[in-house]
């Protein structure tokens, strides 16, 4: 855990701007008796912030839609992988049942229609 | 990581400071690995773009490379840990289930991956239990009744045929609401089954009393008998006596497998209720019954 200092130089910001982004609720640091406690992922966080802002241009009021959207990604993703994992280690009858079913309710994409790869 | 920074972001070597912004930008957009948290080839491509960007956003440094001081690689930005590296992380205080909030149809999956800090406190209702009176041929037969229930609803009760005093009857779902969206409790319905006038239930078999007259015990004949199902005809033998029990197969109460119980009927020869003169005349001159000692075993 690391505190405000600490993480203000870990996190390459400065004080005013950790403030500004705690009392938005960007961030949200345990409460320590020293003050806030910072992690890892809160400099993660902040990192995932300032490129939003600085590189990619996201503004004061997109901010928080994205945080929001990549925190419910980030749920969906692990909960859909701990339900892959979890059908995994299903008998083969019973994983092909349920791989069928889930088929069943795909509609078939045509090719134009896939995601674009190419980088 | 040397490759041309002006090729990797795609812009001329006299592209404006704007010109290069916007094409990391565009990039940067596609690229971002917590915007692409899949993409595994994402963060390796993201790092390219972004020491490229570094090398041509700084003008110092591009005016440098332009001269060939440095090349493009060292630029790197410092190794850093993006968000999505700590999506697993168990303990993740933004972590959000709000994803899949809605996917209730089923409750499973929402409160199975529900990890969200609040304790959800979540409790089954609670069973509620009442108490039905029911008629003695109602519950040999089977019924339905209509009852209220506590919070004012009314439901049909079905009374299975053969139903015993005493007999619970769970109705699923009927009982106390659940607590923070848990199911409801049960409600159970003890049958209570009042006394038949004369019929009386042993196991599976009905018992009954059945009154018959002088000359019925005495000549025998076709009788009318109350069954639970109806009334039917019974042969009387020759001289029944009281306490003659006779068996009607297959009157009794309906059992699970289908098979009936029998009705056992025990006969009580009764006299007439007024006195008879013909009837009196006839005892008196009747010698054989003067001779006959039904106490005789009792030492009287």
């Amino acid at each position: 855990m690391l505190d405000i200092e600490e993480f203000v130089v870990r996190a390459e910001l400065t004080s005013d701007v950790v403030e500004t982004w705690i009392e938005a609720g960007w961030l949200r640091p345990r409460r320590s008796e020293r003050g806030a406690a910072f992690s890892a992922i809160d400099i993660a966080r902040a990192q995932l912030i300032r490129d939003l802002k600085e590189d990619l241009g996201v503004n004061d009021e997109g901010i928080p839609i994205i945080l929001d959207l990549v925190d419910q990604m980030h749920g969906l993703r692990r909960a859909l992988r701990e339900l892959c994992e979890s059908v995994g280690v299903q008998p083969t009858d019973l994983k092909q049942r349920i791989l069928a079913e889930v088929r069943r309710r795909r509609p078939i994409l045509p090719n134009s229609s896939r995601a674009d790869q190419s980088s | 990581m040397s490759d041309d920074p002006y090729k990797v972001l795609g812009v001329k070597k006299d592209a404006t400071a704007e010109e290069i912004q916007k094409a990391y930008r565009s990039l940067a957009k596609k690229l971002h690995p917590d915007l692409n948290p899949s993409n595994k080839q994402a963060e390796e491509q993201f790092k390219v773009v972004s020491a490229a960007y570094d090398l041509l956003s700084d003008p110092q440094k591009r005016a440098r490379f332009d001269r060939g001081e440095i090349d493009a690689s060292g630029q790197e930005r410092p190794q850093h840990r993006f968000y999505r590296d700590f999506a697993d992380t168990a303990e993740h205080p933004y972590a959000s289930s709000e994803g899949f909030s809605d996917f209730a149809e089923e409750n499973l999956f929402s409160d199975l991956f529900r990890r969200d800090g609040h304790i959800n406190i979540k409790m089954r209702g609670q069973d509620v239990h009442y108490r039905l009176p029911i008629e003695f041929l109602e519950a040999i037969n089977g019924a339905i009744r209509r009852i209220t229930l506590s919070d004012g609803s009314t439901v049909d009760v079905t009374i299975p045929a053969g139903a015993r005093d005493g007999q619970l009857l769970r109705l699923a779902g009927k009982g106390g609401v659940g607590i923070g969206g848990g199911p409801p409790g049960d409600a159970f319905v003890e049958i209570n089954v009042k006394p038949h006038p004369y019929f009386r239930r042993k196991g599976d078999d009905i018992h009954v009393e059945l009154p018959v007259s002088l000359g019925e015990a005495v000549l025998g004949g076709k009788i009318a008998v109350p069954t639970t199902s109806g009334t039917v005809t019974m042969t009387v033998p020759k001289n029944s006596n009281t306490g003659t029990v006779l068996r009607l197969r297959g009157k009794g109460i309906l059992r699970p497998d289908g098979t009936r119980g029998d009705e056992y009927i025990t006969l009580r020869v009764v006299l007439p209720e007024a006195p008879d003169p013909e009837l009196e005349a006839f005892v008196s001159r009747w010698g054989a019954g003067k001779e006959h000692n039904p106490r005789r075993a009792m030492e009287a």
